[in-house]
């Protein structure tokens, strides 16, 4: 029984002692709100350790007298979810990550504040992408399949080479309703193969893929891991295993059916606290430092000319592209994702 | 008690290499503990992103999936403050070598849960994790350069 007490004491005074120290932390806190506090509400790719979001904030904070605060969302998808279920009281100022699929939906559940975009030197294929005065683009990357080399006898060409039977269960891939990747291969199948047809691929797909991650980073992390031979992602993926692996075994994979693009936008709430501090990181993010920084982070295309020339991103072989740039309706977005997932429980069934 | 400590090198030498061990693994929970109260772990429901997002995919049997989705999500907070608390009480039990037998299966409890928790990159991690807290409890780490062994000196029995 004394033993026991020595264990139940020990565990007491840390705890309390945590306690006491949280409560003081949050005194702190208090103390050190006094400065401004930008609010950045982004998906953990960005906001993360090795994301763009912590290089940004250090440049920012250096001639902004004030403190730039992280709120991170583990998905491009998630982050409108976490909008609508928290609303004001997540107190973002600035929201950075929505893709193409969320600017209907981000429109009809928020209002956002008007940001004057018309004066940004952008490559020719991200004008399309400047269609609003809500959200401005800042960055963008082409989608396809990325596997590594010798996984395959013959690479996959088209959809179709992805129903192989050797590919059984070996293929990462984003659930649609939680992942902007994910979304962005449902509407890919779609626009390649027409609705009736893509949706009859995408239940034989539901029996080639591992599993349907809810972020990008998790199916990516399966493929990593070789639990996957190919995984959904982006045509710079492999430049990010050679410029910090050293490996240049990792592939994108072209097919014959074109590829989608996908872009990134940022936008500021109109229930923003610090909204000229959001205008701000704003202008940071598409000024050729933060170009530069996002590229390099993020491994995804910049937007504003001239910044990717003379690096690695240049070189980057140019896939087809499917062309047209459109804004789903939220409608047609919910339609098909319905449609997806009951043919997801149908199969689970 | 701190001739004990540095006696006990004389005595169960044989643990040696363990305590090193069982150092290391203090300083690093110390330092995930650290981190953990430094960010905004405590503040944010981090804990409840990183379980929405991984517990779904993971192993884990069902009954555990509804009750950690019904309990411990929405009580993130809780969850959060005795997470800190533990990878404290491992960090300081650890270096010192106070109570490492009850404390190693506390660690063991924490890090199944964080199995399930913390998606399939961190397996492999919490595996060995898992391995090393079993071994600290079986042989008793905090026996050797620890103060576990002036309590075993005089009481013995299976807490030391």
């Amino acid at each position: 029984m004394v033993n026991v007490k020595h264990f139940v004491i020990f565990i007491a005074v840390i705890f309390l002692s945590l306690f006491v120290a949280v409560l003081n932390k949050n005194d702190d806190m208090k103390l050190q709100e006094a400065k401004p506090v930008l609010r950045v509400f982004g998906y953990a790719s960005f906001t993360g350790q090795w994301g763009a979001g912590p290089s940004l904030k250090q440049i920012f904070e250096k001639d902004c007298d004030c403190q730039v605060q992280f709120i991170q969302g583990s998905d491009s998808g998630i982050l409108l979810q976490r909008l609508k279920l928290e609303g004001e009281s997540l107190g973002a100022d600035l929201v950075v990550g929505l893709d193409q699929f969320d600017l209907q939906k981000a429109l009809a559940e928020q209002k956002w504040r008007e940001l004057n975009i018309s004066d940004l030197d952008v490559y020719d294929e991200v004008k399309p992408a400047l269609q609003n005065n809500y959200f401005v683009p800042f960055d963008w990357g082409v989608i396809s399949f990325v596997t590594r080399k010798g996984e395959f006898e013959k690479n996959p060409e088209n959809f179709d080479d992805l129903l192989s039977p050797n590919l059984k269960r070996k293929i990462a891939l984003q659930d649609p309703r939680t992942s902007s990747p994910g979304m962005q291969f449902l509407s890919w199948v779609i626009r390649a193969k027409g609705e009736e047809a893509g949706f009859k691929y995408i239940k034989k797909m539901m029996e080639q893929a591992h599993s349907f991650s809810p972020s990008w980073s998790s199916a990516y992390g399966l493929f990593s891991k070789k639990q996957a031979k190919t995984a959904l992602s982006y045509v710079t993926s492999p430049v990010f295993h050679r410029v910090e692996e050293k490996n240049n075994d990792y592939i994108a994979l072209e097919f014959n059916e074109g590829h989608p693009v996908q872009f990134e936008f940022a936008a500021i709430p109109e229930s923003c606290r610090n909204c000229e501090l959001a205008e701000r990181f704003i202008n940071l993010m598409l000024s050729d430092q933060g170009q530069k920084l996002i590229m390099q982070k993020s491994y995804m295309f910049p937007v504003v000319r001239n910044v990717k020339e003379g690096t690695v991103f240049a070189d980057i072989p140019q896939f087809k592209t499917l062309g047209d740039f459109e804004i789903p309706s939220t409608q047609e977005v919910e339609r098909l994702l319905k449609k997806w997932s009951d043919l997801r429980r149908g199969d689970s069934n | 008690m701190l001739v004990a400590f540095f006696e006990s090198i004389k005595y169960v030498g044989h643990l040696l290499p363990i305590s090193f061990l069982r150092v290391f693994m203090g300083y690093y929970y110390l330092q995930q503990a650290l981190n953990k109260f430094n960010g905004d772990f405590l503040t944010r429901p981090r804990i409840a992103d990183q379980i929405a997002e991984w517990l779904p995919a993971s192993h884990a049997p069902n009954w555990y999936k509804i009750f950690v989705s019904s309990q411990i999500i929405p009580h993130w907070q809780t969850v959060a403050f005795i997470i800190v608390g533990l990878e404290f009480a491992i960090a300081v039990s650890y270096i010192i070598g106070y109570v490492v037998r009850p404390i190693a299966l506390l660690a063991v409890l924490l890090c199944f849960n964080m199995l399930f928790f913390s998606g399939p990159m961190n397996e492999d991690l919490f595996k060995t994790f898992l391995t090393i807290h079993l071994i600290m409890a079986w042989v008793g780490a905090g026996r050797c350069l620890g103060f576990d062994y002036y309590f075993f000196k005089r009481r013995r029995g299976i807490w030391w």
